[in-house]
């Protein structure tokens, strides 16, 4: 492969009881042959009547027509249940994402896009022992270290501190981690947007940015030394600032990305600005990946009924970033 | 829109300039300038002559009709006519634009005072303040944390007040402020969320609401996620919801903050209890930033003001938009009238 750059987009299935599927299927309905992509999955898995061309290499995917999904066929033991995941299918929901991941390592895929898997199907049914579907991506790629990037048109945002009890947060926050998330934000927007100088806003942990230690002493003890060194480096990192003026409209225009320092400090605005339009983007990886923002939403699995905006902004948020990285130059991995 | 009513029906709403230093003076004169304003109501203005000449300086403009009577003058006001009670502050007319000051605190808080007198005396029917500078008010010699803090004392209350913010007919208040984020937790008990729901509950009332419909946010990411990322949900939060649903209110929660707002914003809620200052203002300011009010809520007067600050960046230059300081009037009048607070006023929305 030499052309890394315009290889299709690697879509794992994730769980084939939730909505990915279907979604999968309404995503080609809308995007057509204009953003190549081909799911790896169980082509019986599929809504009826998806119009499926099997393909056997990515690179076939470019060829395959408009109006059909081209699917790169992965079997599976059983056939998906809506709303119930089978314990069996588990290991191979696994093994699409780690095939997924070879593919996009390898340059054949140009980019992976991840369906929405289910984290206590998999822990039931195959014992998987990853926090989710990052941590597992970061592993396969050699235990790296990653952020967590949200991006939609208005505003992209990456919460410092993920999944854990709000109440860790204060001492979950170390200058070390805080550096290296943003450093790795830093060279993302580099590589995967085309951004040759990225200005950064650092939120406040604290009310008004903690109001000089008034309300907490993260913000000037911790938060605004990284801050300062990443800015006598020579980066465009501002803060911390008052995180509740952060995110108007005017307030946005002031920078590439912002850093929160809990998920739900990165994730009211972004909700809250495009509910359907937000992306997942992980960052630090070798390789380009990016999710829908939402889960596999059992509760209306297999009625047709799912919107498939989310992962039709992921899917084209993986064709920008590729179109990125090849202008950038930046290292794309030749096909060995 | 005011509604304009017959002279004798109209309310008495007092209005303080708040810091000399900030854009208050000049939003003062601006409001009385707005259609509307001089016929919805009786005006009584507390404050510093020499500052409410500032803020005519500061616009360019001069209001006609206004009488000068001392501080502590019977209140009588003709048809026509704002009375300006005179409350001189040593060295006020001397504070620079900009800069926080001893005057400028003591004249806010003397002021704030002399309203809330008017109103407990039944001279007046509501409040609305210009923004107040905290570290001036400390400098000027008040002990208490904040407006709120004040009030509290002066009509000595037992319950907790609380501000909420109000935008777009969206109203939030919060169960922790001005507090580090890791003292929260400890703060959150079922007792106090209980309180913030039920003060959501009476301040959307009186505002002019028959049932307000209240969601509480969560206080972890998901929720909690049924405890995998914190109990605060299940051990605190979900009991206090029940308790407040026994006791007639109409509310529902814990929901994760981050889905709740655009149903908040679509109207499904009036009103959002969040856990933490960030997680209401993040939204709030995101969707309301430039007609935002916050309302001194649990007193027994409405007491309003914009929800902006003083404004140093900009004070002085006739830059500031006078939108929140006009819905800050028109809520405080509609909720003196006993009519729905967000009536006729100005929002992003069709409908509030």
């Amino acid at each position: 492969m030499t052309a890394a750059g315009a290889a299709p987009i690697a879509l794992s299935c994730g769980e084939p009881s939730g909505i990915g599927p279907e979604i999968a299927a309404k995503a080609r309905t809308e995007l057509g042959a204009s953003l190549p992509f081909f799911l790896i999955g169980d082509p019986r898995h599929l809504p009826a009547g998806t119009a499926v061309s099997e393909i056997s290499d990515p690179a076939q995917a470019l060829h395959v027509p408009g109006d059909r999904l081209p699917v790169l066929p992965h079997r599976f033991p059983d056939a998906a249940a809506p709303g119930r995941p089978s314990p069996a299918n588990a290991a191979e929901v696994i093994a699409v994402i780690a095939r997924a991941v070879a593919l996009v390592q390898d340059g054949a895929a140009g980019a992976l896009c991840t369906a929405p898997i289910h984290k206590k199907a998999l822990q039931d049914g195959a014992g998987f022992a990853f926090p989710g579907h990052t941590e597992y991506l970061a592993h396969l790629a050699g235990d790296v270290p990653v952020v967590m990037m949200l991006a939609s048109d208005m505003l992209r945002v990456v919460p410092a501190t993920i999944h854990i009890p709000l109440a860790d947060v204060p001492a979950a926050l170390t200058a070390e981690g805080l550096r290296e998330t943003l450093l790795i934000t830093i060279q993302g927007l580099q590589r995967d947007f085309s951004i040759a100088a990225p200005r950064i806003a650092v939120c406040g942990l604290n009310p008004h940015a903690g109001e000089g230690g008034a309300m907490g002493h993260e913000d000037d003890t911790l938060i605004a030394p990284v801050v300062a060194a990443l800015r006598a480096e020579g980066h465009a990192v501002t803060g911390p600032h008052s995180a509740d003026t952060m995110f108007h409209a005017a307030a946005r225009a002031r920078y590439d990305a912002a850093v929160a320092m809990y998920h739900d400090q990165a994730l009211i605005p972004i909700k809250t600005l495009d509910f359907d339009g937000g992306v997942n983007v992980t960052l630090g990886l070798p390789f380009i990946r990016t999710s829908p923002d939402h889960g596999t939403a059992f509760d209306i699995a297999g009625r047709g009924i799912a919107n498939p905006a989310s992962l039709i902004a992921a899917l084209r948020l993986a064709g920008r970033m590729q179109r990125a990285r090849a202008e950038t130059g930046a290292e794309v991995r030749a096909h060995a | 829109m005011i509604p304009s009513l017959p002279f004798d029906d109209r309310k008495t709403l007092v209005l303080i300039q708040g810091d000399p230093a900030g854009i208050g003076p000049e939003l003062l004169i601006k409001l009385l300038l707005q259609e509307g304003v001089r016929e919805g109501a009786k005006l009584i203005v507390v404050g510093d002559p020499a500052i409410f000449a500032r803020g005519e300086t500061q616009v360019g403009e001069t209001i006609e009709g206004v009488r000068h009577a001392p501080l502590d003058a019977a209140v009588e006001i003709a048809e026509g006519e704002i009375l300006h009670l005179d409350m001189p502050v040593d060295g006020i007319a001397e504070v620079p634009v900009a800069q926080v000051s001893g005057p400028g605190g003591a004249s806010s808080i003397s002021g704030l005072h002399r309203a809330l007198e008017l109103t407990r005396d039944g001279i007046a029917d509501g409040i609305v303040f210009m923004p107040f500078n905290k570290e001036s008010m400390h400098l000027g010699g008040n002990e208490f944390t904040d407006e709120l803090g004040y009030a509290r004392d002066f009509f000595q209350l037992k319950g907790r007040p609380s501000e909420f913010n109000v935008a777009d007919g969206m109203w939030n208040g919060r169960v922790t402020s001005h507090v580090a984020m890791k003292d929260v937790p400890d703060l959150l008990t079922i007792p106090r969320v209980e309180e913030s729901i039920h003060l959501a509950d009476r301040t959307l009332k009186a505002a002019g609401y028959d049932r307000p419909r209240i969601v509480v946010a969560a206080y972890n990411p998901h929720a909690g996620d049924g405890g995998l990322m914190g109990d605060e949900e299940i051990r605190v939060i979900g009991p206090a919801v029940e308790k407040a649903k026994l006791k007639q209110v109409n509310c529902v929660g814990p929901y994760p903050a981050d889905t709740l707002w655009l149903k908040v914003r679509d109207g499904e809620y009036d009103a959002v209890v969040t856990m933490y200052h960030d997680q209401g203002q993040i939204a709030i300011k995101l969707l309301g930033f430039d007609r935002g009010v916050s309302v001194l809520a649990g007193l027994p007067v409405p007491v309003t003001t914009p929800a902006h600050g003083t404004a140093f960046d900009i004070a002085g230059e006739n830059a500031a938009n006078v939108v929140p300081a006009l819905n800050a009037f028109t809520m405080c009048l509609n909720m003196a009238s006993h009519r729905k607070a967000s009536a006729g006023v100005s929002s992003d929305r069709e409908t509030v």
